[in-house]
């Protein structure tokens, strides 16, 4: 094939020389980066994530492979609630509902993660720093009946929902979020406080969390009725991270 | 070589001679404009829809995602569409052949590659060298995001990884896709005779002497009637 090029030197140039098939080249050539990336991807964000993310902030695009949030919105804007209004409603098959403001959180046990944000397309944040209460301790002060085996999480957005099971909120790292990387959770993040499920996709992550309703059927959410599935663990299986 | 004489004159199905104006020739058929078109406005939905996905000051104040998601998936499971119905029939002559001019590169496709610099980029061919790489490019680029798309949406959850990797691609290529569009547009909005010849399937003759001259020997030795009926300076040309 090479030499198909060479014999096309300025010297023999009009001699009528056999086409080069530079189309089809072209065409394998992208392929194939295109899949040396798809199999490679994951271990290329690993390894630059970190320095293309500081291009990708200084010039305010996101770009390939950085360590960066997307920012997803189902509506057509996102609320901006002002902590000091802000009240999470715990209701449902409790034995006592709760109004909780930021403060009230803030009291409560309080509960640290690092873990990343893995988005169920392919996108990954590493190394988060989460902070807040964790969920199974909301439950307990509100105290769940015996029948309930669900949880519906609503919110502010008046769109997005989302679900689990009573067992899987029981796992020591999912949390109900005031805080992420370091400061309260801004409201394009889905502030003032948003879940943060560990263990699965960052969907169940539910943005703008105004709601927990204790219920006895698993309700599939917002993402879920749009195909997504509803046991959301990274990777397929459950899974618990043990943070120190 | 470059291509077999006999198939790219007058189109598909008509006679040139009679149905072309003076002085014009055929340079893209109907399958081939139907083609173009259908895909062109798919292709602006992917990117209008694609950049309200990916960056984050859309994706936050148009927000909708949900209903987004599903414009840019289905538009993009469509995209290639046009094209394998374009060449999944006896109406492919043209397009079938265009793409292989795509494919085949002669001297002066390199050439045009050494001259453009000086804005003396004349091509011989139909196509000059830098149609060429950008239709291969985007041609490549549209499969690619095709896979890399699919498995972003509908690979199993245990995927992960290889969605990652998807991932990144897909990024990559919004990139290389918006800027290869971008490019195209702008040299087909500062090209009218072209940009024009896109929607109804003619080209001058005189146009076709500067840029394409091999192209045009194509026709005139293919069908030299019609070729030559056109009148002016390259009429008498025809052997």
């Amino acid at each position: 094939m090479a030499e198909e090029f060479e014999r096309r030197s300025p010297g023999d140039r009009k001699s009528p020389a056999k086409p080069v098939h530079v189309g089809r080249r072209t065409v394998l050539g992208v392929l194939a980066l295109a899949g040396i990336g798809i199999a490679a991807g994951a271990k290329i964000d690993k390894a630059l994530g970190s320095s293309i993310s500081s291009v990708s902030n200084a010039i305010g695009v996101p770009l390939p492979g950085d360590d960066a949030f997307r920012f997803y919105t189902v509506t057509g804007s996102y609320p901006v609630i002002p902590a000091d209004t802000f009240e999470l409603t715990v209701d449902g098959m409790v034995h006592e509902p709760l109004r909780l403001r930021l403060a009230d959180l803030r009291s409560m046990r309080r509960t640290q993660l690092v873990h990343q944000f893995q988005c169920v397309t392919g996108w990954v944040v590493p190394d988060v720093h989460w902070e807040g209460v964790l969920l199974s301790d909301v439950l307990e002060r509100a105290g769940v009946t015996p029948k309930a085996t669900a949880l519906r999480f609503f919110s502010a957005d008046g769109v997005y929902t989302e679900s689990l099971t009573l067992s899987q909120a029981q796992l020591p790292d999912i949390l109900v979020a005031d805080k992420m990387l370091g400061t309260n959770v801004t409201a394009d993040h889905g502030g003032p406080v948003r879940l943060y499920v560990a263990p699965m996709y960052g969907y169940k992550s539910i943005k703008w969390l105004n709601r927990i309703e204790v219920t006895n059927e698993v309700v599939p959410g917002y993402w879920e009725d749009n195909g997504y599935p509803v046991n959301a663990w990274i990777g397929g299986v459950a899974q618990v991270n043990v943070v120190p | 070589m470059i291509n077999t004489a006999g198939r790219s004159a007058g189109g598909h199905g008509s006679t040139p001679g009679s149905s072309l104006p003076v002085g014009e020739l055929k340079r893209f058929d109907l399958v081939e404009r139907l083609v173009h078109w259908s895909m062109a406005i798919m292709m602006l939905t992917l990117i209008v829809t694609g950049a309200i996905l990916y960056l984050p000051i859309l994706a936050l104040h148009i927000g909708h995602r949900g209903l987004i998601e599903n414009i840019h998936v289905i538009t993009g499971l469509c995209l290639l569409g046009p094209l394998v119905l374009g060449l999944a029939g006896p109406w492919r002559k043209q397009l079938l052949m265009d793409l292989r001019r795509f494919d085949r590169w002669g001297a002066s496709d390199f050439d045009w590659f050494r001259t453009v610099a000086r804005r003396k980029g004349l091509a011989r061919d139909k196509f000059n060298g830098g149609q060429k790489i950008e239709a291969a490019f985007l041609g490549a680029a549209m499969v690619a995001a095709l896979v890399t798309g699919v498995i972003m949406r509908f690979a199993p959850s245990s995927w992960i990884t290889w969605a990652t990797g998807a991932t990144l691609v897909h990024d990559a290529l919004f990139f290389g896709i918006l800027a290869a569009v971008l490019a195209h547009v702008a040299f087909a909005l500062s090209r009218p005779d072209q940009l024009i010849s896109m929607f109804n399937g003619r080209i001058s003759r005189s146009w076709a002497k500067t840029h394409a001259a091999a192209w045009l020997s194509e026709l005139e030795r293919s069908e030299p009637a019609a070729a030559s009926s056109a009148d002016g300076p390259a009429g008498g040309s025809s052997p």
